[in-house]
């Protein structure tokens, strides 16, 4: 709504930045040829790029004021929060599983999105928060690790991987990047998860959920989960988990993906519909108990506000 | 975030040929988080009138008690069954005595009159929270996915549909309205009014 | 609810107050009501006065409703359009309505369209805005055709032509170029036709069809609809289902046809019984 106003006033996000690139006449510090739109393949190599960050006396503050912000509504830039996300290790290797639903404020504008990363075939990032966020920086953090196996010749080791995406977007702290994300993979070490967020944690851990349906997924994940877990019961726990944010968060749902690192590399095991798996289980597949997961559909006719249908006729 | 958006909840009416349908969605939420698959938002009135309601679920619960309260007076006044007309009127004056101080709630409408002649034709309102009247001839919605009903129902919506056709275009039309609405779904109920009987089915519908 | 049904205290009920106040101090605003973004007009002509209208009521950018009624019946040759808060303007011109029918049958009279505008005045200032109803007044009582708006505060102009409403500015156009005095009833008539169309299409709040009404004494003319520039089309193919499209769980049917059957007891003797 605020937009057409402030495209004409002096006092707006946008004629600040274009006073003070008039102030400085000079182009050199917005630069943004390290990759991107005008990257030639040449510099991809240069290292970090840098992004034209507002030409203000502070600009980590003034883009904390125009940027993605819980607390203040009038913000300019909005980015999606809704999403549920897991991965875990276990003896088996590491599930990775997530939704794909993606919504602007209520409205649900697709139920097709990818939020897995395919980094490289050893590596799969998960996505959360900023959708364009994850996407770039981890495709970029594919691109350096090729790198460092060109330059290595062996594999970057998914701590490594973890730590080059934390330090990254540590750098842009504070300038409204937001990204929640698991990095996951096979290295020498075995199965590793790694969650990353745009505030500059970074955590080793066996077990991560995130998005706003992580505390549903948590809540199946938990209650089912070892170490010794088969393959076949990991990929049902991962699945499992996912239904149950999909079905109570609003948020989430749509479709899962679910994907299985292994020693080889991951695999993508499987696309399924969430109200399928609600009404009709997951279908024949590797570790379903081949029931239905909906709560009304596994009690019918064992309570008394769902009776059997010959006892309500 | 608004107040008729923290329980969530759509309801749509439709007139058709000699019959109406009137129906919701079935969540009952805490912002994103759904405590309920079951929560109906239409009701009875009479025989032959449905009030759907949405928005504020304790506001929902409270109207219904309070209209049943109200119905039942009349009927005992009048000695006979309140038609929908003055029902709309009811509900209308309900809302607007609380015009400074509102009741969360948008209310459907939809039920049969009887003519002069004893023959049944349909009738639907709707109302805003503060109680501003829209008697349409062809549909109404309510709700967190009013928008996407409104568009939904204005490309699906034909004149003159039977019983069994207007229950097939309602049940689209709010299925797919609530399927792009992260506060509504998780199941709907449809009521579908004719002269001489009301059929009551509940639809199976996305659970996410 | 103990105490609803023995005493009810007329006018607004204030009781969600409280409750209300503490949810927009927590930060949630209270929703938006439908609001007529409309075009509304008057003028006056040699014999009467010519009210016009446009049909649409918005909830924010959604049209709630493509062919509303906004010039409301005050007494038989005194009527009201309505702009702001859709409720208020109805709610209002039924009230004033009301006490306008009662005051002719405590006077005898015809009641004048003064008396109406200082009702409506009054009961606007009582409320300070609040009641955001922006009113045009029009009609014919023994002294002659009179016109007036009356604003939500319950300020009042008297003028021979006036427009109110989100489209007044295009309406007003109309007739800063069009108005003459000692007009005809064609005349008038077609200027605040144009005047409404001008709204409608230049206006986003204002839609639909242009509603008139043409007073005179002793008769008055309410012509809904009277011109439908916007009408829709004919659907070239439709979108009918076949029969079972949608899936569902349950069906209940409750008959409404009770069947009563009347079964004579007692056999052939019953009429034979004795009621002495």
């Amino acid at each position: 709504m605020n937009t057409f106003v402030n495209q004409f006033s002096t006092s707006s996000a946008l004629s600040v930045i274009k006073k003070a690139q008039a102030v400085t006449d000079d182009d050199e510090e917005f630069s943004d040829a390290a990759w991107g739109s005008e990257a030639g393949f040449g510099s991809l190599a240069k290292g970090v790029p840098s992004f034209s960050v507002p030409a203000v006396q502070d600009p980590t503050s003034f883009l904390r004021l125009h940027t993605d912000d819980h607390a203040d509504p009038n913000c300019r830039i909005k980015i999606q929060h809704g999403t549920t996300t897991l991965a875990f290790r276990f003896q088996g290797g590491v599930i990775v599983a997530v939704d794909s639903r993606a919504t602007a404020g209520s409205y649900i504008a697709s139920g097709t999105v990818k939020k897995v990363i395919e980094i490289n075939p050893y590596l799969l990032g998960t996505m959360a928060g900023g959708a364009a966020d994850c996407q770039y920086w981890e495709t970029y953090l594919g691109i350096q690790c090729r790198l460092h196996e060109l330059r290595n010749r062996e594999r970057i080791s998914v701590a490594a991987a973890s730590k080059y995406l934390s330090n990254l977007v540590y750098g842009y702290k504070g300038m409204g990047l937001s990204m929640g994300t698991m990095i996951c993979g096979w290295d020498k070490t075995g199965p590793a998860v790694f969650y990353v967020d745009s505030d500059g944690s970074r955590l080793k851990g066996d077990l991560f959920s995130v998005g706003s349906g992580s505390t549903f997924a948590y809540g199946v994940l938990d209650q089912g989960y070892r170490w010794d877990l088969t393959d076949e019961e990991a990929q049902e726990l991962g699945r499992r988990s996912i239904y149950a944010a999909g079905h109570r968060d609003a948020f989430s749902g749509n479709t899962c993906n679910l994907y299985h690192v292994k020693e080889d590399g991951w695999r993508f095991i499987g696309n399924y519909d969430i109200t399928k798996m609600h009404y009709d289980g997951p279908g024949d597949v590797p570790g379903s108990t081949k029931v239905a997961y909906g709560y009304d559909v596994r009690v019918e006719g064992r309570t008394s506000s769902n009776p059997p249908v010959a006892a309500a006729a | 975030m608004s107040i008729m958006e923290y329980n969530g909840g759509s309801v749509i009416a439709m007139v058709g040929k000699g019959c109406v349908a009137i129906g919701s969605d079935l969540r009952l939420g805490n912002q994103a988080l759904t405590v309920a698959t079951n929560f109906e938002k239409v009701f009875p009135v009479t025989d032959r009138i449905y009030l759907g309601m949405s928005g504020l679920a304790t506001d929902v619960a409270t109207l219904r008690e309070q209209f049943r309260f109200r119905v039942n007076m009349y009927q005992i006044k009048e000695e006979r069954d309140i038609e929908p007309e003055a029902f709309a009127h009811l509900v209308s004056s309900t809302l607007y005595e609380r015009r400074f101080g509102p009741y969360f709630i948008e209310p459907v409408i939809g039920g049969l009159w009887k003519t002069q002649g004893g023959e049944y034709k349909p009738y639907i309102a709707a109302a805003d929270l503060i109680g501003c009247l829209n008697f349409a001839k062809d549909f109404v919605v309510a709700g967190t996915a009013s928008e996407k009903l409104f568009g939904v129902a204005e490309g699906l919506w034909e004149p003159d549909l039977e019983p069994e056709d207007l229950f097939e275009t309602i049940s689209q039309t709010l299925m797919n309205g609530v399927d792009r609405d992260a506060y509504s779904g998780w199941g709907a109920i449809i009521h579908i009014v004719t002269p001489d009987k009301v059929v009551t089915r509940t639809l199976k519908g996305r659970m996410d | 609810m103990a105490t609803a049904s023995t005493y009810a205290p007329v006018g607004f009920d204030f009781s969600n107050q409280v409750r209300n106040q503490f949810l927009q101090e927590k930060g949630l605003p209270l929703p938006k009501a439908t609001s007529t973004g409309t075009t509304i007009v008057g003028c006056l002509f040699k014999d009467g006065i010519v009210l016009g209208a446009d049909t649409r009521a918005t909830e924010g950018p959604i049209v709630a409703d493509k062919n509303c009624e906004k010039i409301h019946y005050l007494t038989d040759s005194i009527r009201c359009c309505g702009a702001g808060t859709a409720a208020d303007t109805e709610f209002t011109t039924a009230l004033i309505s009301s006490n306008m029918a009662l005051h002719e049958l405590s006077t005898g009279r015809k009641p004048r369209v003064v008396t109406a505008m200082t009702m409506l005045k009054q009961m606007l200032f009582r409320y300070q805005g609040q009641v955001g109803a922006a009113l045009v007044l029009g009609g014919v009582d023994a002294t002659g055709p009179h016109l007036f708006t009356i604003a939500p505060h319950g300020s009042t102009d008297k003028l021979p032509y006036v427009t109110m409403g989100s489209g007044s500015l295009a309406a007003m156009a109309v007739f800063e170029s069009g108005w003459k005095a000692g007009m005809t009833r064609e005349e008038a008539l077609s200027l605040v036709t144009d005047a409404i169309c001008a709204g409608i299409f230049n206006d986003l709040g204002s839609g639909s069809n242009v509603d008139a009404c043409v007073i005179t004494a002793g008769h008055t003319d309410m012509l809904r609809n009277f011109v439908r520039p916007n009408e829709r089309v004919a659907k070239e193919q439709r979108y009918l289902f076949r029969r079972g499209t949608t899936a569902w769980k349950k069906e209940s049917v409750r008959d409404l046809i009770v069947s009563e059957e009347v079964r004579p007891i007692g056999g052939a003797g019953a009429e034979a019984m004795d009621t002495s």
